[in-house]
């Protein structure tokens, strides 16, 4: 594989953490605009600890993901009663907040030298680790796609308990899942700390992948993009958000046939495919119908 | 002292900008329950078109004024037709992200058409600001409050005074009984959406001129500040969307002046975020789903 192919493949597994994210507050019943503030509190977490501080990349890829639950349960305890548009306009709000606060960040630290650390909007510089340990791009990515297949073995796994299905249940009817005994607001902070702690992991990744991140990476763009893609994909089932990522990043921006119309080739068949199917690609009914199929 | 009279006046014709935004946004809204986040990038086409015409034919003001409102309606209606006639019935999150998928392809329409960073756009005014006992006053700014004022009377008149007006409230209210009035829901639909859209491109053709230049911002800034001013005056109310306006403008301009630009915007998205939080009537009340 050359360099090119091996980027676009390590992409696709980075945002396809954020996608997840996105996917299981959407199965749960809350469309969040902020999930990019957690993939955010992951890469410069991550980055902090390990280029700064000298930690090892898994150790500081934990404590980030520790931080990125937390930072989301704190988002969700005053918010996740709110309903609809007015949970996604307070996650917009927080994850606006937390990208101007790493504007804000000047926080370094002299390492061998050279003043390491995130120097507000000139960014972060010098997440090396990767590099420094000699891990090739072929190795990191199979590093990226194993961990993701371990999340998507913990959906899959999730999806066919019990557990998976009061998660439906409450994204269906709220008040229905409450009356048949369902702890609402348990099932949704702890779906709300399980969201932040994947973002944040894909966060980690993708500061290691870049050795640079500032914090115009975590702007708006970002969060709508996973939105879409988990809603691309199909909200049936967690192999959707995936192909989601894959159908923008690997079939668009990596094919290169559409340079300079990709968005307006995107941006229509979106929509079109939203028509056509508002749930998704692999939406709960295809996927009931597959189960069938080839059960 | 006179410092704090100046931010105060800047704050309320930045806000008026704000409102205009707003009342389209919260007209969208108001009627189809649904957010609309190409709403900013239709805006932001309408400018590029107005100002591509600037560029080639040196167009006069008026006649910009006359495109970007057109083009603006014209890209609105594109994203009625694509995102929410469709979704009518289902999901809100489809025709929002459907709205947002537009949102890229205007965006990059318009940069495709004017590659630029930044292109100049002639100035609504091109004397100097008027004076009084020490406090500036620009005229730009005076024409975006009364704009906003006067679209704002103008829309309170459509929809309690004239025929058209009560159709939409009808479609509101009871859309099934509208359609056996014979009302069409669909048209009522698509023609408040040109409306909202109309009043969007007025907006933005009015803060080109008044900031005298486009960028490819424009779309995201017209989008966030609209929603912005709406969620705090309260969803899908018109007077609410002034007040809203207003009110980000005075809070921008004076956290600006004491604190700089960084601390104006995250001042504003905590105030917005604190809000939500506490969960005030007037923005919790409308059902939004």
């Amino acid at each position: 594989m050359d360099d090119y192919a091996i980027g676009v493949l390590t992409n696709i597994g980075l945002v396809s953490f954020l996608a997840l994210s996105a996917y299981l507050l959407l199965v749960a019943g809350e469309m969040s605009f902020g999930q990019q503030a957690f993939f955010g509190v992951g890469a410069y977490a991550g980055g902090i600890l390990t280029a700064m501080y000298g930690w090892p990349l898994p150790l500081a890829a934990l404590a980030a993901m520790t931080l990125g639950a937390l930072a989301q349960l704190l988002v969700g305890l005053p918010t996740l009663r709110l309903r609809g548009l007015y949970f996604a306009m307070a996650t917009l709000a927080s994850a606006e907040m937390m990208r101007i606060l790493f504007e804000l960040l000047h926080f370094q630290r002299v390492v061998d030298g050279d003043a390491v650390g995130p120097d507000g909007t000139q960014g972060f510089r010098g997440i090396r680790w990767v590099f420094e340990h000699g891990v090739e791009p072929i190795e990191y990515l199979a590093i990226v796609y194993a961990l993701l297949a371990l999340a998507l073995a913990g959906f899959l796994r999730l999806e066919r308990s019990r557990l998976g299905a009061t998660l439906r249940g409450v994204g269906e009817d709220a008040e229905l899942a409450a009356v048949l005994g369902v702890d609402v607001t348990r099932c949704k902070l702890g779906v709300a700390a399980a969201a932040g702690a994947l973002a944040a992991l894909g966060g980690v990744l993708f500061a290691h992948h870049n050795t640079y991140v500032e914090p115009r990476n975590f702007d708006i763009m970002l969060g709508v993009h996973s939105l879409a893609y988990a809603l691309i994909g199909g909200l049936g089932t967690a192999l959707g958000p995936l192909l989601g990522v894959v159908l923008d990043i690997g079939a668009l921006e990596g094919s290169r046939v559409f340079q300079g119309y990709r968005m307006i080739v995107f941006g229509g068949l979106v929509a079109l495919l939203l028509v056509w199917r508002p749930r998704g690609l692999l939406d709960e009914r295809t996927v009931q119908w597959l189960k069938q199929r080839f059960s | 002292m006179i410092d704090l009279a100046q931010n105060t006046l800047d704050g309320l014709f930045l806000g008026s900008s704000y409102a205009l935004l707003a009342l389209g946004f919260t007209l969208i809204f108001g009627v189809l329950r649904r957010v609309n986040l190409s709403y900013g990038p239709a805006i932001m086409l309408g400018c590029y078109a107005a100002t591509w015409a600037h560029l080639s034919f040196g167009a006069g003001l008026l006649a910009l004024a006359a495109i970007a409102v057109l083009c603006t309606t014209l890209a609105g209606a594109y994203v009625e037709r694509l995102c929410f006639a469709p979704h009518r019935q289902s999901s809100a999150i489809a025709a929002m992200v459907a709205s947002f998928a537009l949102w890229m392809q205007l965006e990059e329409l318009a940069t495709l058409a004017l590659p630029r960073h930044i292109y100049d756009f002639p100035p609504l005014y091109a004397g100097a600001p008027l004076d009084f006992w020490g406090l500036s006053l620009r005229v730009e700014s005076l024409v975006m409050l009364g704009a906003a004022i006067a679209v704002c009377a103008l829309l309170w008149w459509i929809l309690y005074r004239a025929r058209f007006g009560i159709a939409v409230r009808a479609v509101i209210d009871q859309p099934n009984a509208a359609q056996l009035a014979g009302i069409s829901v669909p048209r009522t639909f698509m023609l408040t959406f040109a409306m909202a859209s109309a009043i969007g491109g007025l907006a933005g053709f009015l803060i080109a001129a008044s900031h005298e230049q486009v960028t490819p911002m424009l779309g995201m800034w017209s989008t966030l500040k609209g929603l912005l001013a709406m969620m705090l005056g309260g969803l899908g109310s018109l007077p609410g969307a002034v007040a809203g306006g207003l009110a980000l403008g005075l809070l921008e301009a004076h956290s600006q002046w004491f604190l700089g630009p960084q601390a104006r915007d995250l001042i504003a998205y905590a105030l917005l975020f604190l809000l939500l939080a506490a969960r005030v009537p007037w923005m919790t009340t409308r059902s939004a789903s």
